[in-house]
C-alpha cells in the first residue's frame, strides 16, 4: 500500500514536489523559531550551571550592568550568617575595542575586588583561563587584563599583547572561555581601575558576588540577607523610557510604562500614588538608567535585591515559555498555509484520479482501504516534510551558529526536531482525511461512470 | 446461477427520473457465456453493474449463487466484489501507476499480497500471453495487451462471475476476436460464469445465453439456448 502511495505521489512529482517544499519550509521555519528560545535556554542553563554563589544587585535592575548599590553594604553582608566571602563588582559597557565601536556583541568593563576575588572557592573565570594566567593581588591598580577568547581572537590579542579599550592601553595576562556567549563577554580589571576608567562613584559598586560557606541553605541565605536590608531606602531601577515618561504630564503615558515595567519585573503595578511620595537617592553621581526621582520602598521589601542562580534560571524559563507562545503563533501562520498546501494537493489529486477509486472499489476495496490510501499519500508528504524540514532547519542553525557565533547560540534539542517531525506527519495525515472522505461519497459505477 | 427478479432502476438526472431498467426478469445459467444486447441507453451496462453490486436497485432483487445481494451489507459487498466477481471494462481501467503484475494484484494490495498470489499473478499473465510484458506499465502496452491484463486481473480471485461491459469496444477486429477466444478459455479453464454487455453480436456462440434489452425492458426473453 506505502509503495502504491509513494508512485501515486510520484507520478505528479512537480506537484508533490511543491507541496513537500511547502510543508519542509513551514518545519524548517518551526524549527528554526523554537531553537531561538532553546538556544537561549542552554545558554542560561549553561551560564548558570556555573555560578554556584549569589548575587546582591539594586531592586528592578535585569542585570548588573544597571545596578547601583552603596559600597558599604558590603561589609555589612559578610557579616551574615552563612557568607563566606562578598566580591564587590562593577560593571559597564565597553564603547570602543582597539579604535572600532563597539555595538554588537556587546563586551563589558568589568571590576572585581582582587583580594576577595582570588579568595573564592570557585571563580567562574578564573577556572575558565585557557592561556596565561588569572588576576592576582600584584596587578590591583594596574591596567593588567584578562580577556575572552571570544574577544581576543576578535581583535588578534594573545596573552602578553596590549589592547586598547575606551582609549586605555591595557596589558592582556590571560585569556578565558567559559563557553556562554552571556560569560565570554568581559575584559577583567580591578575594580578600582575599572571605577577610574569610567568614572563609577566611589562610594557605590554595580552589585556583590557572595559565595556561602555552606552552613545554611541557599534561600535562607538569600531571605536572610534580604531580611537585613529590610529597612533602608535605595532607588528601584528604572529603564530610560521609563523616567522619561515619569518627567511626562501625560498620565496616560506614564501609566502604560509604568505598567510594561512592573510587568517584566514580575511584581504588582504601582498606584501612581505612591510614586508621589519618591525620596531622593541616598547615592549621588549615579550613571546610566537610573531615576533621578527615587521611591521610598514600602517597609517590606528589601532595598537590596538578592538572587541565586537557580532564580536567574527560574526567570529566563518564564521568559522563554512565554517566548515560545509569541513563537508558536508564528509557526502557527507558516503551518496553518502549509496544511491548505496538503488539502489543495490531496484534493486535486483526488479529484483527477476518482476513475482510479472507482476502479479500486470494483475490485473489492473498501472505502476505508481507499481512505487508507489518500491518508498514505498524505502522511508521506507529512513524514518526508518533517525530515526535510529538521535537516533544513538543523543546516540553518548551524550556518546561523557558524556565521554569527560571537552574537548568537541557536539550539534545536532532540525533542524539537521529534516533536517537527511528529507534528509534520500529524498536518500530512490530517490534511488527507477531508480528500479521503470525499471519496467515500460516490458510489464505485458513479466514480467510474466520471471517467 | 443468477437471477434478476424484477428489478427497476432509476437514475436522477438533474430534475428527471431516467428509468434505465424497468422490471428485468432475467436468468443467467452457471459457467456459461451470456451476452445482454440493446442499443445505448437500453440498460445493459446498468444491468451488469447491479449484478456485480457496484451499484443497488431501486426495487427488485438480484440473486446470486441464491443470496440476494440487497442482503449484503457494505463490507460483504466489497468481499463478493474482491473474491466473487470480475470486472473487465471497454476502457481497460488499469492503474496507470502500476505495472502489469501489480495490475492483476490490485484487488489484493490492502490485504498484502502472498507470495501465491503474486506466482499466480504471473501464470496468468504468461497464459493470457503477457509473460514478457510483466513488468511494462499500461502507457506501454497496446489496447489489446491491456485488456488481457484486465482480464488476467478478473481471474485471480478465481471469480464466480466476471462482467465485462464492451471489452473489444476500443480494439479492432482482430484483437477483438483474440480477446474474446482469451475469455472463452479462461472461463472455461476456470468454471466461471461470463457475462458480457456488447453492440458487436459477431462474437457469439449458438451455444450463448443472449439477453436482448430495450429501453430498460426484455426485448427478446426468449433466447435462451438458441
Amino acid at each position: 500500500m506505502l509503495k502504491f502511495a509513494l508512485r501515486n505521489l510520484l507520478s505528479r512529482s512537480l506537484r508533490s514536489f511543491l507541496c513537500l517544499m511547502g510543508l519542509t519550509i513551514a518545519i524548517a521555519g518551526m524549527v528554526g523559531l523554537f531553537s531561538i528560545a532553546g538556544g537561549l535556554e542552554k545558554t542560561v542553563s549553561q551560564t548558570f550551571g556555573k555560578i554556584s554563589g549569589i548575587v546582591a544587585m539594586q531592586p528592578g535592575a535585569p542585570i548588573p550592568l544597571f545596578s547601583r548599590i552603596p559600597r558599604s553594604w558590603g561589609q555589612e553582608i559578610s557579616q551574615i550568617p552563612g557568607v563566606a566571602i562578598v566580591n564587590p563588582e562593577i560593571w559597564s559597557r565597553v564603547n570602543i575595542i582597539e579604535g572600532k565601536p563597539v555595538i554588537s556583541p556587546p563586551r563589558f568593563l568589568f571590576g572585581t575586588e582582587l583580594p576577595s576575588r582570588i579568595q573564592l572557592k570557585k571563580g567562574i573565570y578564573r577556572d575558565a583561563i585557557y592561556a596565561g594566567r588569572f588576576l592576582s593581588l600584584e596587578d590591583q591598580g594596574t591596567l593588567n587584563a584578562v580577556i575572552s577568547r571570544q574577544i581576543a581572537e576578535q581583535h588578534h590579542k594573545q596573552v602578553g599583547d596590549t589592547i586598547d579599550v575606551n582609549g586605555q592601553e591595557m596589558t592582556v595576562v590571560g585569556l578565558y572561555e567559559c563557553g556562554s556567549l552571556l560569560l565570554d563577554i568581559a575584559i577583567i580589571l580591578d575594580i578600582e581601575v575599572v571605577r577610574e576608567i569610567t568614572r563609577f562613584d566611589s562610594e557605590s559598586v554595580s552589585c556583590f558576588y557572595i559565595e556561602q560557606n555552606g552552613d545554611i541553605k541557599n534561600e535562607l541565605l538569600v531571605n536572610q540577607i534580604k531580611d537585613h536590608f529590610r529597612d533602608r531606602e535605595l532607588a528601584s531601577w528604572q529603564p530610560a523610557a521609563l523616567a522619561l515618561a515619569n518627567a511626562s504630564q501625560s498620565n496616560l503615558l506614564k501609566d502604560l510604562m509604568n505598567t510594561i515595567d512592573q510587568t517584566l519585573k514580575g511584581t504588582p503595578t504601582q498606584r501612581p500614588e505612591a510614586q508621589s511620595e519618591s525620596a531622593v537617592s541616598k547615592l549621588p553621581n549615579q550613571t546610566g538608567n537610573m531615576n533621578t526621582q527615587t521611591e521610598k520602598p514600602a517597609q517590606a521589601e528589601s532595598a537590596l535585591e538578592v538572587r541565586s542562580a537557580a532564580d536567574w534560571g527560574d526567570r529566563l524559563e518564564t521568559f522563554t515559555a512565554d517566548l515560545d507562545i509569541f513563537l508558536g503563533l508564528m509557526t502557527g501562520i507558516g503551518v496553518l498555509i502549509a496544511m491548505l498546501s496538503i488539502i489543495n494537493t490531496m484534493l486535486m489529486s483526488v479529484m483527477e484520479r476518482i476513475v482510479d477509486f472507482g476502479i479500486l472499489k470494483a475490485n473489492g476495496w473498501s472505502n476505508r482501504d481507499v481512505m487508507l490510501l489518500i491518508t498514505a499519500e498524505s502522511s508521506l508528504l507529512g513524514i518526508s516534510g518533517g525530515i526535510l524540514g529538521g535537516i533544513l532547519g538543523l543546516v540553518a542553525i548551524f550556518i546561523v551558529n557558524w556565521k554569527f557565533a560571537n552574537q548568537v547560540h541557536l539550539y534545536a534539542s532532540p525533542g524539537l526536531l521529534l516533536f517537527g517531525l511528529v507534528f509534520s506527519t500529524f498536518l500530512g495525515i490530517s490534511g488527507g482525511l477531508y480528500p479521503a472522505w470525499w471519496t467515500t461519497r460516490m458510489t464505485p459505477i458513479d466514480a467510474i461512470r466520471r471517467g | 446461477m443468477i437471477e434478476v427478479r424484477n428489478v427497476t432502476k432509476i437514475h436522477q438526472s438533474g430534475e428527471t427520473e431516467v428509468h434505465a431498467l424497468q422490471g428485468v426478469c432475467c436468468q443467467f445459467p452457471g459457467q456459461a457465456f451470456s451476452f445482454i444486447l440493446g442499443p445505448s441507453g437500453s440498460g445493459k451496462s446498468t444491468l451488469l453493474y447491479l449484478m456485480g453490486a457496484l451499484d443497488l436497485p431501486s426495487s427488485g432483487e438480484i440473486y446470486v449463487q441464491n443470496r440476494a445481494l440487497s442482503t449484503l451489507n457494505q463490507t460483504e459487498r466489497d468481499t463478493y466484489r474482491r473474491e466473487k466477481v470480475g470486472f473487465v471494462f471497454q476502457n481497460f481501467n488499469l492503474l496507470r501507476n502500476l505495472n502489469a503484475l501489480e495490475n492483476v494484484l490490485a484487488p489484493f494490495l490492502p490485504q498484502g499480497v502472498s507470495m501465491e498470489q503474486k506466482q499466480r499473478a504471473e501464470d496468468l499473465l504468461k497464459q493470457v500471453g503477457l509473460g514478457h510484458r510483466i513488468l511494462h506499465r499500461p502507457n506501454q502496452l497496446s489496447g489489446g495487451e491491456q485488456q488481457r491484463v484486465a482480464i488476467a486481473r478478473a481471474l485471480l480471485k478465481r471469480p464466480l462471475l466476471i462482467l465485462a461491459d464492451e471489452p473489444t469496444g476500443e480494439l479492432d477486429t482482430r484483437t477483438g476476436a483474440e480477446i474474446f477466444q482469451c475469455l472463452r478459455e479462461m472461463s472455461e479453464q476456470y468454471q466461471t460464469t461470463v457475462v458480457i454487455v456488447t453492440h458487436d453480436e459477431r462474437y457469439i456462440r449458438e451455444s450463448d445465453f443472449i439477453l436482448r434489452l430495450s429501453d430498460g425492458k426484455i426485448a427478446e426473453d426468449n433466447a435462451i439456448n438458441l
